[in-house]
């Protein structure tokens, strides 16, 4: 007979309770713990996922002028760089474009450019990430010849790796994602080298 | 709350469905405990907490049910709030191809049974699109880094852009500067995008992408946007291939061999 009542204990209503203790438990333990796993896939709109649209772009600009140094340069400096830089940049874009599938997301943003990074739209000049040359500065690049291209690329590329590190500055601070922290860092290292490197030929060109 | 409400474990020909007459005489088992239980609240439970004849065969039991109901409902929101923007229309769950199916006029020429040809030609091409969606190009392509263009430029580059996942953006020459100051907003800066104008086109707006066409007659229609988040870059053919570089040059003929080799050759 006891053991009949026992039973009871698991009735519709002893389950219902418990069954409804135990999914409240489940659900609060989830929303605790969901924001720990959040690091590894970032969201739509996380910091990553910004960067690594924006990056993208921001790298491309720079592809195209490296290209162009890399074809038309006259400086041997100045073409082999542009060639290191288009190069690069193209395969890191790659890489970004890849964390963006795997993390089941679109690799175009729908908001504005450097929203992902506090006081970001501040950044922008004329709508354009910090760095960017305008569309004029990069058919005036396309259309240089001889030793102009030289001083043109060495001019934009530098003002165009100090905003790039500026945006790697942003991440940096807003990441704990092992392989965006990872590439950050070695773009910022390698566009400070090459900052100096970009200098330095700068001061062997001819002055004009 | 009494967790425990008796059953009739002496009588299983009794069914315990909700009727209240029906279970009273099943609450009368004639064991010994029976005689304090059921009529209890008086009596001493043995230890245990006597139960109340009134829970007996009783109605539901409407706590529990509101309780687990309440609980579902707020998992079932908290879950769908937090899948809704993979999962809800557009939602990024979803593959590109099936996200530019859901925007709503867009043509796919991919699937219709169109041929469209990958080949590089020197030669001026006629296509049966306007503008066209893809076909024989130029192996020289038009930049496409959010490049504006105020004159017409040559399909046969485009075309080339479109192969590389470029959004080509046309729209008809007569539109007057807010509308085309609009469109500017949309593509200025832009990855994978361009945008010219083209001399009597049937719409305000044409979009293109490699194989997808979507015309309207707003400029402010967000089917604009839509087109270029869904398709930029997604519709290429070449994964990873660059909008960086070609031709900037405005113009209605493509760069022949000879001025392409000027324009873009090495230094000389």
């Amino acid at each position: 007979m006891s053991d009949n009542r026992r039973f009871t204990l698991f009735s519709t209503a002893g389950l219902g309770i418990m069954l409804g203790l135990g999914l409240v438990l489940g659900l609060v333990l989830g929303l605790v713990v969901a924001p720990a796993f959040r690091g590894s896939t970032p969201a739509d709109d996380s910091p990553e996922a910004g960067f690594a649209r924006d990056m993208s772009a921001h790298h491309a600009q720079a592809v195209a002028m490296g290209m162009i140094a890399q074809q038309r340069g006259t400086n041997i400096a100045v073409r082999v760089i542009g060639g290191d830089i288009a190069l690069t940049q193209q395969g890191q874009i790659g890489m970004m474009s890849q964390w963006l599938r795997g993390w089941g997301l679109n690799v175009n943003g729908t908001g504005q450019a450097m929203a992902w990074m506090p006081g970001g739209e501040n950044a922008l000049e004329d709508g354009l990430m910090p760095g960017m040359a305008t569309q004029e500065e990069m058919t005036k690049l396309d259309q240089a010849r001889g030793p102009e291209v030289d001083r043109l690329f060495i001019q934009m590329m530098i003002k165009h790796h100090l905003g790039g590190i500026h945006m790697v500055d942003g991440i940096l601070k807003q990441s704990r994602n092992e392989d965006v922290v990872w590439l950050a860092n070695s773009m910022k290292a390698g566009q400070q080298k090459e900052i100096r490197d970009l200098q330095s030929a700068q001061k062997s060109l001819p002055s004009q | 709350m009494s967790i425990s409400t008796p059953s009739e474990p002496k009588n299983p020909s009794v069914v315990k469905v909700s009727g209240k007459p029906a279970a009273k005489p099943g609450a009368k088992p004639g064991t010994k405990s029976g005689t304090k239980a059921p009529v209890s609240a008086k009596g001493k439970g043995g230890g245990r907490k006597p139960v109340t004849p009134v829970k007996v065969g009783g109605g539901r039991n409407w706590g529990p049910i509101a309780l687990f109901t309440a609980v579902g409902v707020i998992a079932v929101g908290i879950i769908g709030f937090a899948a809704w923007p993979s999962f809800g229309p557009g939602g990024t769950a979803y593959s590109w191809q099936t996200r530019a199916g859901q925007i709503s006029g867009i043509v796919n020429f991919r699937d219709n049974g169109t041929q469209l040809i990958q080949e590089h030609d020197w030669a001026p091409q006629k296509y049966d699109q306007n503008p066209p969606v893809g076909g024989k190009h130029n192996p020289v392509w038009q930049r496409c880094m959010g490049d504006i263009y105020d004159a017409p430029i040559p399909n046969e580059h485009a075309v080339h852009s479109l192969e590389h996942g470029a959004v080509w953006l046309t729209y008809r020459s007569d539109l007057n500067p807010d509308e085309v100051n609009t469109l500017k907003g949309k593509i200025k800066g832009k990855q994978f995008t361009l945008m010219s104008p083209v001399e009597g086109l049937d719409h305000k707006v044409s979009l293109q992408a490699w194989g997808y066409q979507l015309k309207l007659d707003d400029v402010n229609d967000s089917r604009i946007d839509d087109f270029i988040s869904v398709l930029a870059k997604n519709a290429t053919l070449e994964p990873e291939a660059s909008c960086s570089g070609g031709n900037t040059a405005t113009g209605t003929t493509p760069l022949t061999e000879q001025q392409a080799q000027q324009r873009l050759g090495g230094n000389q």
